[in-house]
């Protein structure tokens, strides 16, 4: 297929940034991609998907979907072309993120400690004690080195003028980053040559940057902490990432019941007996880590964890009580934060949020439902959304009905359309919409994020939802150096 | 390491163990039927080799018999329900074996699920389907052989390796017995047998006479060149429980290594003077419940983490 060709069926939708092409021409950037793409028959791009399809198939990159008492092995879908970023955008990202996390972090330890925040009047004391992810528990808790978000992942969206937002700060469990690695080493398989010529940045240190943080946050005088990966078990659909992570980083992958509490110190249990944990970078959700403190009925966590915690004799990461942060009801207050804390003003925008409280803002946001998402403060995975551009009137006012019953637990947002980027889809390229989530690690000597991500991409045709749920997929993500 | 990663590991060479052998041995009775033995007794491999509760069928077909053993979801005792077990014990201890091992025991599931190793065994030619599969089974060894470090993992998967060996050479044995008491020819059926255990090359080269059961009962109980004899099998369970002294309470090791020291001399001094069919079957009763103490204890004593 020549270059116009390919590039004659690529037709962007209007209102749209498309990170390829500007008025029919290809951006720079990604000029050097494109060009050796053009040069692949589309034969042949159709024996590179099948290869990747079987390459994760082989190697077991998969999620188990259990129906009739009988795992059917499924792939999440990946698109085969990446997704190309630019140095100078990558430093604007990267500056963002790190400015972000550090005024939540600091927000994290103010919410648990003394509530200057409140006390200045900045945020509501309402909004913080009606958040039920507020662990009272967490209150005047010292963690180690004041780090709360160890592990970040900040999904970031385009607007039509190209420029990024913050949609979601994931600061609790957030995951994805194994499909970060195994993407790309999907794309060296499948476009040979290509990663090296277009100079992309590796994303190769994540693993060992993690575990220097992990390593560094241990309280034991010992030169050789113990860490442990703490796994919910092989029917969690991210039990792929929990083994790939523990497996890279050369740490014990553990279950609740591997662990057992004995005079507010936690042990796993070995072939030679039991042997003290210092570190648990924990995938289990806060309500679930321990029975005595949290859900009774939950078996995935360890009754006591949560006593020897708070007497420093080994630390959780993600810090407990971080659901406070990523509330969507807070979100809209995190600009306010940076100000409040670092005297900054934010370098990445937030989505304008209409809390559903206020009675205006249901009026108005009621009177605009085709321009407006509706969201549950509470949810993720984009579960409970409502898009007002494609609901019927029926399902917006059985909604609003729910929104007028608990207000507190809703928030609107006018429909941002993602931007656009190449997709190989039914054997020819098309444009698709696009997230990013880069993934910032924060450790006793500050926040570090790896020049790379997770790319979702909404593989319907116009969609905009990206979540892998909800038939989305993902693809390589090059920052260019 | 774990505790439960132990018991996993220990477990997925168990099965993967298992699947080797039952599929060397079905693969050798297929041959059988399709040749020399013209009304060969599925039936009696069905139960012998199944552990199904409900009642089986009063008769079986070469088809009926290789789906019941191979493919059917619902029988516990089947090779994809080994190898669907293998791998989930597998996936339960992805850190531990390596990236190597994990792939090549997750290409074996995908192959044993495949609609083409379907369509040979009910349809095609069996054959090819059980040398595919066995293919995959040998990868999984060499794959251990060449990636997997020395330490306690390796250990694990050796002492469920052996003593999987040691136990289905022992069923494999009984169930030949059983079906020369349905008079089938003596020479013809140990031929099979030591097929099915890969060790007839072997017999007549060290043996170098027509097959004697005495013989025969040496071979697959004493030889020590023969990877399938149960002292060999033994001997080797021996060998890697001797490197966990190093990380276990003394007490536990102290009663392990007292067990199997029993067992190995039970079966060095304690088999029958003269081997015939019928002096061997209490001896194999024997030394299969004192092996199956033995691994008992070993759950107990290295695995118990409830």
């Amino acid at each position: 297929m020549s270059f116009t060709s390919l590039l004659a069926e690529y037709t962007t939708r209007p209102n749209v940034w498309d990170e390829m092409c500007a008025q029919g021409e290809i951006r720079d950037h990604y000029r050097v991609f494109f060009e050796s793409l053009s040069q692949v028959s589309p034969a042949e791009l159709v024996r590179k998907d099948e290869l990747a399809k079987k390459l994760f198939m082989s190697q077991g990159v998969t999620f188990t979907v259990y129906s009739d008492g009988e795992g059917i092995e499924k792939i999440f879908p990946f698109d085969i072309i990446p997704r190309i970023i630019t140095a100078a955008e990558w430093r604007h990202i990267e500056a963002g993120i790190k400015q972000r996390i550090k005024a939540l972090n600091i927000f994290l330890k103010d919410i648990y400690h003394d509530q200057f925040i409140i006390k200045d009047g900045v945020i509501p004391a309402a909004l913080i004690h009606s958040c039920s992810n507020f662990l009272r528990e967490m209150v005047n808790v010292q963690v180690p080195f004041d780090i709360y978000t160890h592990i970040s992942g900040i999904d970031l969206i385009r607007d039509s003028d190209g420029s990024f937002y913050v949609l979601e700060d994931n600061l609790r469990t957030p995951s994805g980053v194994s499909y970060m690695l195994e993407n790309r080493s999907m794309t060296y398989r499948v476009f040979p040559g290509l990663v090296p010529s277009n100079h992309v940045q590796s994303v190769k240190d994540y693993p060992d940057l993690l575990l220097k943080n992990l390593l560094a946050i241990s309280n034991r005088q010992n030169s050789q902490p113990t860490v442990v990966l703490l796994t919910p078990g092989i029917y969690n659909s991210a039990y792929y990432e929990h083994t790939t992570l523990a497996r890279l980083m050369g740490v014990e992958l553990v279950e609740g019941r591997d662990l057992v509490v004995d005079n507010a110190k936690v042990y796993m249990k070995t072939t030679a007996g039991l042997k003290q944990v210092d570190v648990i970078y924990r995938r289990v959700d806060d309500e679930f880590i321990d029975p005595l403190i949290f859900n009774p009925m939950s078996i995935l966590g360890v009754s006591g964890l949560y006593y020897a915690y708070r007497q420093g004799n080994v630390a959780i990461v993600n810090a407990p009580g971080n659901g406070v942060a990523d509330d969507k009801a807070v979100y809209p207050f995190v600009p306010d934060m940076i100000k409040y804390y670092l005297n900054e003003e934010p370098i990445l925008k937030t989505v304008p949020t209409y809390a559903m409280e206020n009675p205006e803002h249901l009026k108005h946001v009621f009177e605009n439902i085709h321009k407006m998402v509706i969201k549950k403060t509470n949810e993720s995975g984009g579960y409970g959304m409502l898009m007002g551009s494609s609901a019927t009137d029926q399902q917006i006012a059985a909604y609003r009905e729910e929104v007028e019953k608990h207000p507190r637990h809703f928030i609107a947002q006018p429909i941002i359309s993602l931007s656009s980027v190449p997709c190989f889809i039914n054997n020819s390229i098309q444009p698709r919409h696009v997230d990013l989530r880069p993934f910032a690690l924060y450790g006793p000597q500050g926040i570090e994020i790896v020049p790379g991500g997770l790319t979702r991409v909404a593989l319907r045709e116009g969609s905009l939802v990206v979540n892998s749920s909800q038939g989305g997929g993902s693809k390589d993500t090059w920052i260019l150096s | 390491m774990l505790s439960r990663v132990a018991d996993a590991v220990f477990w997925m060479a168990r099965y993967m163990e298992r699947t080797d052998n039952i599929l060397r041995a079905l693969r050798t009775n297929y041959i059988a039927s399709q040749d020399e033995i013209q009304h060969f007794n599925w039936k009696l491999w069905v139960d012998g080799l199944g552990a199904n509760t409900k009642p089986s069928a009063q008769q079986y077909t070469y088809r009926e018999a290789l789906y019941e053993l191979m493919l059917n979801r619902e029988n516990d005792t089947s090779v994809l329900t080994y190898i669907s077990r293998a791998r989930e014990n597998a996936r339960s201890v992805q850190d531990y074996v390596t990236k190597e091992v994990w792939q090549c025991m997750n290409d074996y599931y995908h192959l044993i699920r495949d609609k083409r190793t379907e369509q040979l065994i009910m349809h095609g030619d069996p054959v090819t389907a059980f040398d595919d599969l066995l293919r995959e089974s040998t990868l999984f060894y060499g794959t251990v052989d060449i990636t997997m470090n020395r330490g306690e993992g390796y250990t694990f998967l050796n002492l469920g390796k052996y003593t999987e060996r040691l136990l289905r050479a022992l069923d494999i044995l009984e169930l030949k017995i059983k079906e020369m008491e349905n008079h089938e020819s003596e020479a013809v059926q140990w031929k099979f047998l030591l097929y099915a255990l890969s060790g007839y090359e072997f017999h007549t080269k060290f043996y170098r006479n027509a097959l004697s059961t005495e013989n025969v009962i040496h071979q697959i109980f004493m030889n020590l060149q023969f990877p399938h004899s149960v002292l060999y099998c033994l001997l080797q369970v021996e060998r890697y429980f001797k490197r966990l002294d190093v990380i276990s309470l003394p007490e536990n090791y102290k009663e392990m290594e007292f067990l199997l020291g029993r067992a190995i001399s039970n079966l060095r001094y304690g088999s029958p003077e003269k081997s015939t069919t019928s002096t061997i079957k209490p001896f194999i009763d024997n030394t299969r419940t004192e092996i199956k103490a033995l691994s008992q204890k070993l759950a107990i004593l290295y695995f118990g983490y409830s």
